[in-house]
């Protein structure tokens, strides 16, 4: 892909490229390592100039899973992400294929009402969205959190943009066939949907699982806490102690980092493949 | 571009053109209604949690609000307030400028990152993993990290600015500086996403265009020039189209600005969806803060509509 | 996989709701209430909302909490049920006012003088005097009691009195080469200390940063030693006087001259985070700073002085301290006001050890009835706590209650002159006209 005109000179353009990479790549991770190595750290090292504690511990760690139920946040997180991002998936990819390939009238209104709600973050409309969410009953529910969440134009944009892109034979067999759209969508399109699907379901399981003001708000009782409520809380009781808060840290971003070096090929890929551009 | 439709077909967006609809016209009644049952879902979902409460926000900003129940109408005193109130001024000038730095940044970053992590290879995949790595860690972590990492005398990073003679300097406690921190900060959270958009753009051109370009003796530069940028367009086009919106009212922006600086100081980050969120919340003027948030929205909806139209639905794919 | 609780049912009761959603639009926001009440009737114990969240380094204080609660409901029929805001959110954050926006507040919480007026004058706080006995109004003191009480009606009953003061390290003092006879008395010498005790990993005073009610609740003794007021007594703005500017200027200073930081460590009221952590030698903090370092920074010597004054100037502190409050609007206003009187605020001697536990064994704090203090004896008047009951408390003046408008012009002109940079002679004037476009058109509870 690059041109080069030398053996010799590719192996040190090579070598150089390797070097800038790897540079780059670690100044990109070092605060993620700074946390990690705080967390190792007893209290009293936590500003030492020592990049590697000196007499690391576990004890923060422990400290912090025997104080905080923090397997309790975790799962309530896992949950409500998981719920959120199934359901989404499975609603947006609906809407996405009549969006693309269904033709009836109003069609293209529908759309355009769909995009323009992109816009719309939940900060601006946050106390009329309680409101709603109070008068169906649904505050201090696994509901409450989860219902809101799932509705999302940009999913549905991206979803119509791929079924766009899909090749019409394989549905104008089914259809010749007599098949039904719903048969169609769900033996057909759904399984040709599979990257994009991957695709997405990571990017919406990340937004869930990072999402904090919507659970915050709508979540008084501590047994529906989700982990990003759990470590602001966390925060301020320990504000002092930041070996306890930064182990509290990782433990909310452990998970995810480790599902991500373990899905990692499968995870860049999809989202390389998918279309999603 | 014209042939982009065959050759691209990941952002092929095949039209609807008459020669596509179904044959059998009895089909279309059948159709209408599989359209609907299948849009259904999402239409209701949208519209009771995102569009009615948009509605009421809106109509909300013409009343005053005490945010205890009384809400007494007031026409558009609000909208007059907004005119008359330098702290709005100045959240619009801290959006606009965040975005103005935000956006191009996260294009080069993206891009960049990309093309450095474009061949395939083991080392190229650890890499690849690294630059995202940040965007698995959720933004209150991301701002608790930073702010020890940044703060003065004692950061890692203050540390580090102070052994190199400039110090001691406040990345946060500066106003001149804070913004342009919170950028960085941001583009660090965000560019592995990018990277990936970008990644999947690179890999649809074609291969031979560059073989091509070298046996006419071009060299990498003249092919990024003349070959990748042009045929990026689409991507380039999502890219901006999506950091444009998210810089301006992103929930993810929101969270960065409020965990890490709380608009401060000297209102130096407060942005216009923190000032809003600080006008309802801390300062119960929730007449006001709708009334500025639906023109936040009103304007963001004109600045999407504009590029929908540009893109002629939504398709990337025609310049 | 897929639709298990989706379509049908949610999407026939969405449905209705929709309908329902869309006749409070028709009506105009006027709706809104209608749509408020619907939920209310639900959960019947009191809900009371404050920040102490159970777990952490601060167990007696929930176990306060907890012991509280247990005791009322031990002994009544309407039951009261804590329930844990995030510390950060609670005062800063949109859990509380959305809940109120929406009709869903809480039916006892709690609250500091700075919010006082925005709950009073939002008609939500329950006039709680019909329930306490005259003895015990006569037990708190004027100078507690009075910025929680409008037209001579109690509205909160408080739990604590917190004075502000200075904590200093032992150890930058001694390798700077002082001892406790130097801390500084007046501004002067407070900026010069300051400097001699700064390094370059070190700050030698510290101030809070952070825009926020704390903020300018421990910027208001700097502004009253010079004999400053925000509003005069023709209800006008007083903020256009040399004593603000000197307030503004000194906080300015610390920073311009290098001994104060422009951030700080989690917040300007942690200690642990601050001098606990050696970021600064001095720390403008409260009374409750004692059992922080007690629990936290056992091992650390530290000293507490006042605050120095200017010349000219006369000492005085702020106290500041939360108060509990009962829900006017909530399910059962009466029972939420007779637990808050009950709780803190009854002539029986389990109120009064109640308050005594409060501030000796859950926290380090001034009690705020005079019966307290005398049952409290040596735990106030003992080492580190007796620094504050015989030298900072005695000047101590009442956190004044203010319309968040107010906070937030003097938030603005405090953070411009600190961190902006800004000229305080045109700070202070430029604040003072915004008080009294404000101020004119004021016509809530007075300001105190």
């Amino acid at each position: 892909m690059t041109s080069t005109h030398s053996a010799g000179s590719a192996h040190i353009l090579r070598l150089l490229w390797m070097l800038i990479s790897a540079v780059l790549a670690l100044m990109t991770i070092f605060p993620l390592v700074w946390m990690l190595v705080i967390a190792f750290k007893p209290a009293p090292e936590v500003f030492a100039p020592n990049f590697l504690p000196v007499s690391p511990t576990l004890g923060n760690f422990l400290y912090v899973l025997t104080e905080v139920p923090f397997l309790r946040y975790l799962a309530n997180s896992f949950f409500m992400s998981a719920t959120v991002t199934i359901v989404a998936l499975f609603f947006h990819s609906m809407a996405g294929y009549a969006l693309a390939r269904l033709h009836f009238p109003g069609r293209d209104f529908i759309f355009l009402a769909m995009f323009s709600t992109f816009l719309v973050s939940l900060p601006v409309i946050i106390v009329p969205l309680f409101i709603l969410v109070k008068a169906l009953g649904l505050i201090n529910t696994y509901a409450g959190l989860i219902v809101p969440s799932i509705f999302n134009a940009f999913g549905i944009f991206l979803l119509r943009q791929y079924y766009l892109s899909l090749p019409r034979e394989l549905e104008e067999a089914a259809i010749m066939d007599g098949a039904g759209r719903w048969r169609i969508y769900w033996s057909i399109v759904l399984p040709l949907s599979r990257p994009i699907l991957a695709a997405l379901a990571i990017l919406f399981f990340l937004a869930n699982w990072n999402a904090f003001l919507w659970p915050l708000t709508v979540a008084s009782d501590t047994n529906l806490w989700v982990v990003q409520v759990a470590i602001v809380n966390f925060k301020s009781q320990y504000a002092g102690a930041w070996n306890y808060v930064m182990a509290a840290s990782t433990i909310v971003a452990l998970p995810m980092l480790v599902l991500f070096v373990i899905f990692q090929r499968q995870i860049t890929e999809s989202i390389k493949t998918s279309g999603l551009k | 571009m014209g042939r982009s439709d065959m050759t691209y077909p990941s952002t092929t967006l095949a039209s609807t053109t008459a020669k596509d609809r179904p044959v059998i016209s009895r089909r279309n009644r059948r159709d209408w209604l599989a359209g609907y049952l299948f849009v259904l879902p999402d239409a209701l979902g949208l519209l009771v949690f995102v569009g009615l409460p948009m509605l009421l926000a809106l109509g909300i900003g013409f009343f005053e609000v005490d945010g205890f129940g009384s809400y007494k109408f007031v026409a558009f005193k609000n909208y007059a307030r907004m005119w008359h109130d330098p702290l709005f001024w100045s959240a619009l000038r801290v959006t606009v400028l965040y975005a103005v730095m935000l956006v191009p940044a996260l294009y080069v970053s993206g891009l960049g990152l990309a093309l450095l992590v474009q061949r395939g290879g083991r080392f190229a995949t650890v890499i690849r993993a690294m630059f995202f790595a940040p965007q698995m860690v959720s933004l209150v972590v991301v701002a608790l990290v930073w702010q020890i990492l940044l703060v003065e005398k004692v950061g890692a990073i203050g540390r580090l600015a102070a052994a190199i003679g400039w110090g001691p300097v406040s990345f946060l406690g500066d106003p001149n500086l804070a913004l342009i921190t919170l950028v960085a900060v941001s583009v660090w959270f965000m560019m592995g996403f990018y990277m990936l958009i970008f990644l999947g753009g690179l890999q649809d051109i074609p291969g031979e265009y560059y073989e091509a370009a070298k046996i006419d003796g071009a060299g990498p530069v003249t092919s990024f020039w003349y070959i990748t940028l042009p045929l990026l367009r689409p991507t380039s086009f999502f890219v901006l189209l999506v950091s444009i919106v998210m810089a301006a009212a992103g929930g993810q922006v929101f969270d960065l600005i409020y965990v890490m600086t709380n608009g401060g100081p000297v209102n130096a980050t407060a942005a216009l969806i923190v000032y809003i969120y600080k006008q309802a919340f801390q300062l119960g003027a929730f007449g006001y803060a709708s009334a500025m948030a639906s023109l936040l929205v009103v304007m963001l909806m004109l600045v999407t509509l504009l590029l929908f139209a540009l893109t002629r639905g939504g398709r990337f794919d025609h310049d | 996989m897929t639709d298990r609780q989706t379509s049908p049912a949610k999407s026939g009761l969405t449905r209705r709701r929709v309908l329902q959603g869309g006749a409070a639009l028709a009506g105009g926001i006027a709706g809104l209430p209608f749509i408020n009440r619907i939920a209310r009737a639900q959960g019947a114990a009191l809900k009371f909302w404050q920040f102490y969240a159970p777990g952490g380094d601060v167990k007696p204080q929930v176990k306060w909490f907890e012991d509280m609660v247990a005791g009322w409901n031990a002994s009544h029929d309407v039951k009261v049920e804590l329930e844990y805001v995030t510390n950060s959110e609670y005062m800063n954050g949109s859990k509380l006012s959305t809940a109120f926006a929406s009709g869903e507040g809480p039916d006892i919480f709690i609250i500091s003088p700075g919010d006082f007026l925005r709950y009073y004058n939002g008609g939500v706080l329950a006039d709680l005097t019909p329930y306490i006995d005259d003895v015990a109004k006569a037990d708190f003191p004027e100078s507690v009691i009075a910025n929680r009480m409008v037209d001579g009606k109690i509205y909160g009953v408080p739990m604590e009195v917190e004075p502000m003061a200075f904590y200093y390290s032992v150890k930058a003092f001694e390798e700077a080469g002082l001892n406790e006879n130097d801390v500084p008395k007046t501004w002067d010498e407070l900026l010069e200390v300051a400097k001699k005790l700064t390094t370059p990993n070190r700050y030698g005073v510290l101030f809070e940063t952070t825009p926020g009610y704390y903020q300018n609740f421990t910027w208001y003794p700097f502004l009253w030693q010079g004999g400053g007021e925000f509003q005069g007594k023709d209800g006008k703005s007083a903020f256009d006087s040399p004593a603000t500017v000197q307030a503004l200027k000194l906080w300015q200073d610390a920073i311009k001259s290098g001994a104060a930081p422009r951030q700080v460590l989690s917040g300007g009221f942690d200690i642990v985070a601050n001098l606990g952590a050696g970021y600064c030698a001095m720390q403008n903090v409260g009374v409750w700073g004692i059992s922080a370092m007690d629990n936290n920074a056992k091992n650390m010597p530290y000293g507490i002085f006042k605050l120095p004054t200017p010349a000219n100037g006369k000492y005085v502190t702020v106290g500041g301290g939360w108060a509990f409050v009962a829900n006017a609007k909530g399910k059962n206003p009466e029972a939420a006001a007779r637990f808050c009187a009950w709780a803190l605020a009854s002539k029986d001697q389990d109120s009064i050890q109640r308050v005594v536990d409060w501030c000796t064994v859950a926290k380090s704090d001034m009690p705020p009835r005079n019966s307290a203090l005398a049952a409290g004896g040596a735990a106030f008047t003992n080492g580190k706590m007796g620094v504050f009951s015989k030298e900072v408390h005695p000047g101590t003046r009442a956190e004044p209650r203010v319309p968040p408008e107010v906070y937030k012009i003097i938030s603005d002109a405090i953070q411009a002159a600190q961190l902006g940079g800004a000229d305080p002679q045109q700070t202070a004037t430029a604040a003072s006209q915004q008080l009294d476009a404000f101020l004119a058109s004021y016509s809530g509870a007075p300001i105190l």
